[in-house]
């Protein structure tokens, strides 16, 4: 499902180059759950950017559902953002002045669904994290766990191939956090491919494959040394 | 379209858009009132004087030799003026159309004392007038010869012929249905005057006043050491011979001096500098405010793009590509447009509605509002392209960044 090899990212100033992928290749598979886990400054970040079509990659080679993504223009990016990729980030990003409703219809309004079919979506998916009765809530009118829950339904409305979590729990507390990542299990479970960046190791165990990125690469050693590892460290 | 969203977006953090909906509203009474008054104006100074203006020009000459004789001279001058080659005729009279100078007299439907019914401009010529000044006679006929006579020969004054406009006409007979010539009406309610002729428009030289078609041409000659001479040329000549007619007279009698040299066009010119001046500024302050609103609603949409960039990063995030962007905020500023133009519309009728009952301004024309609607609606999607422009640069990319 999403092929990366030897890509490399590279940021430059006038002045310096930095690094943040080096010859990075990852394979994943359809179905799968997949923790990208390493130390802040490590590329988790960049790698998520690029996976999900926010940043362009400066070499290597990388597909998505067997399409070279590289060669797309943005207009094409986009359309690939909107439909096979669910996003949910650290801090929400719910749209303020937009009701829940309105926030998971965002979406939806660029895939071009027709009135009644964003309808039937938005109200399926927020049925589905349990906040039926928010629908005309603002985000602030919400906890931080409800917010992210909002969040994982706009992401799931659209029905994406697979999504893409950028530390979808470190703004909560624990049993938030728990109940959030049971949620990305039952989506999981469902059929959803998912790809979490966390530096949280004990959220890494959640997942049924541990990527650790040094570096800008994927380590070579086992996810079960770094944890020891790094808990030794 | 996201209407429904971005109207309830624009709900919740209202302070801004109101403000330049409250601009544009503002902008848009003013523009359309101030359009009103300058199409006014320029409707004014596009009335038809009736005469060649683009081949007439006047001159005076006043005599101060007290034993001159002024009926030889100033048939010796219209000798010359007529004689000159480009002049097609040349009248001696007391004013033109526009001159802002001139005689004007109330007229009476019967004989006796009462209410004057009309008033009217007075051009006194000789059978000279009707061609000198390219009028279109369209009833009756010029005057005889016979018919012209001198005041100092005229034991009443007024001669019992006259030449009028359809205007004055239509004003002294208002029930009356066919031709006018024939028909009588009395100067200072003691001398009648019989009307031998129509012409269709001859402006009198006051460009203010309400009855400004109403003149008429009385075949009168005034003796008098102050003589003005009307001059129509050939198309082209003009120029050239206010200089050749100014030099013969000079030259002709030296007791005299010739001054008030000008074209007909000089003195229309003149006589709607006021207007003209008021189209300018009105046209100036009409720019300036919608210079001023661009500039609010550029003012806006940079803040609302500087203020929402997560947002717009988070949206691309979405799916959004970069024309969605730019559409968001295009949208966003027509709302703010059509709520500024509707509430525009609605202050520009009520400001219309004083202005003509306390100036006696013509009401709107129907075009006018949907016009201006339209102006105001293409300068807001203007003035917002460049903040939607930059807004749709915003990278996708930071919707993952730390706050």
């Amino acid at each position: 499902m999403l092929n990366m090899k030897n890509v490399s990212k590279i940021y430059r100033t006038d002045t310096v180059e930095t690094h943040a992928l080096r010859e990075f290749s990852l394979t994943v598979e359809e179905g799968e759950f997949v923790s990208v886990t390493g130390p802040s400054g490590s590329g988790k970040t960049t790698f998520l950017n690029i996976a999900g079509l926010l940043e362009d990659l400066s070499d290597g080679t990388y597909e998505l559902d067997g399409r070279d993504i590289s060669k797309l223009n943005d207009k094409e990016r986009s359309r690939v953002r909107n439909e096979k990729i669910g996003f949910i980030f650290q801090s929400f990003n719910l749209i303020p002045e937009l009701n829940i409703f309105d926030n998971v219809d965002v979406p939806l309004r660029y895939r071009g669904f027709n009135a009644a079919e964003r309808k039937r979506r938005i109200e399926q998916s927020i049925e589905m994290v349990g906040l039926g009765s928010r629908m005309q809530h603002l985000p602030a009118q919400l906890s931080g766990g409800q917010q992210q829950r909002v969040a994982i339904a706009r992401a799931l409305a659209g029905e994406p191939r697979f999504l893409l979590a950028d530390e979808p729990t470190g703004n909560l507390d624990s049993q938030m956090a728990d109940s959030v990542l049971d949620l990305l299990a039952e989506i999981n479970a469902a059929g959803t491919t998912i790809i979490m960046v966390t530096h949280e190791l004990g959220l890494a165990d959640r997942a049924r494959r541990n990527i650790f990125v040094r570096d800008g690469q994927v380590s070579d050693n086992a996810p079960e040394l770094h944890l020891a590892s790094m808990a030794a460290g | 379209m996201e209407f429904g969203p971005i109207w309830r977006a624009m709900m919740r953090n209202k302070g801004g858009y109101l403000l330049i909906a409250l601009q544009i509203a503002v902008t848009m009474a003013v523009m359309v009132n101030a359009f009103a008054i300058m199409q006014e104006r320029s409707k004014k100074m596009s009335r038809p004087s009736g005469i060649d203006d683009a081949n007439t020009f006047s001159l005076v000459s006043v005599s101060f030799n007290p034993e001159l004789d002024a009926k030889t001279l100033v048939q010796e001058d219209l000798d010359l003026l007529r004689g000159l080659p480009g002049v097609a005729n040349a009248v001696e009279t007391n004013s033109f159309p526009l001159r802002q100078g001139g005689w004007s007299e109330g007229l009476h439907r019967e004989p006796g004392v009462g209410k004057s019914v009309s008033s009217s401009a007075i051009y006194f010529v000789d059978e000279h007038g009707l061609d000198t000044f390219a009028l279109n006679l369209v009833d009756g006929q010029n005057f005889a010869p016979d018919q012209v006579s001198w005041d100092s020969d005229s034991p009443d004054f007024w001669p019992a012929t006259v030449i009028v406009t359809q205007a004055l006409a239509e004003d002294l007979f208002p029930e009356h249905e066919g031709s006018y010539v024939g028909k009588t009406f009395w100067f200072n309610d003691e001398n009648p005057a019989n009307i031998v002729g129509v012409v269709e428009r001859m402006q009198a030289p006051w460009p203010t006043w309400t009855g400004i078609e109403r003149s008429m041409l009385v075949p009168l000659r005034r003796e008098s050491e102050f003589a003005r001479y009307v001059i129509r040329t050939e198309p082209g000549y003009r120029d050239e011979l206010m200089v050749q007619a100014e030099e013969l007279l000079s030259g002709s009698n030296k007791d005299r001096i010739i001054r008030g040299l000008g074209s007909a066009e000089e003195a229309r010119k003149l006589s709607y500098l006021g207007d003209a001046a008021m189209i300018k500024i009105l046209s100036f302050i009409i720019l300036l405010l919608t210079a001023i609103t661009g500039l609010g609603i550029v003012g806006l949409a940079s803040f609302s793009v500087a203020r929402r960039t997560r947002q717009i990063g988070i949206r691309r995030a979405l799916g959004a590509t970069k024309p969605a962007i730019v559409r968001y905020f295009m949208l966003e500023n027509f709302l703010v447009s059509s709520v500024g133009v509707i509430a525009g519309g609605v202050l520009a009728v009520g400001l219309n509605i004083v202005m003509v009952q306390a100036f006696a301004l013509t009401p709107l024309a129907w075009y006018v509002i949907p016009v201006a609607m339209i102006v105001l609606w293409v300068v807001g999607q203007v003035a917002v392209a460049g903040p939607a422009r930059r807004a749709s640069g915003i990278s996708p990319a930071i919707a993952t960044r730390s706050i």
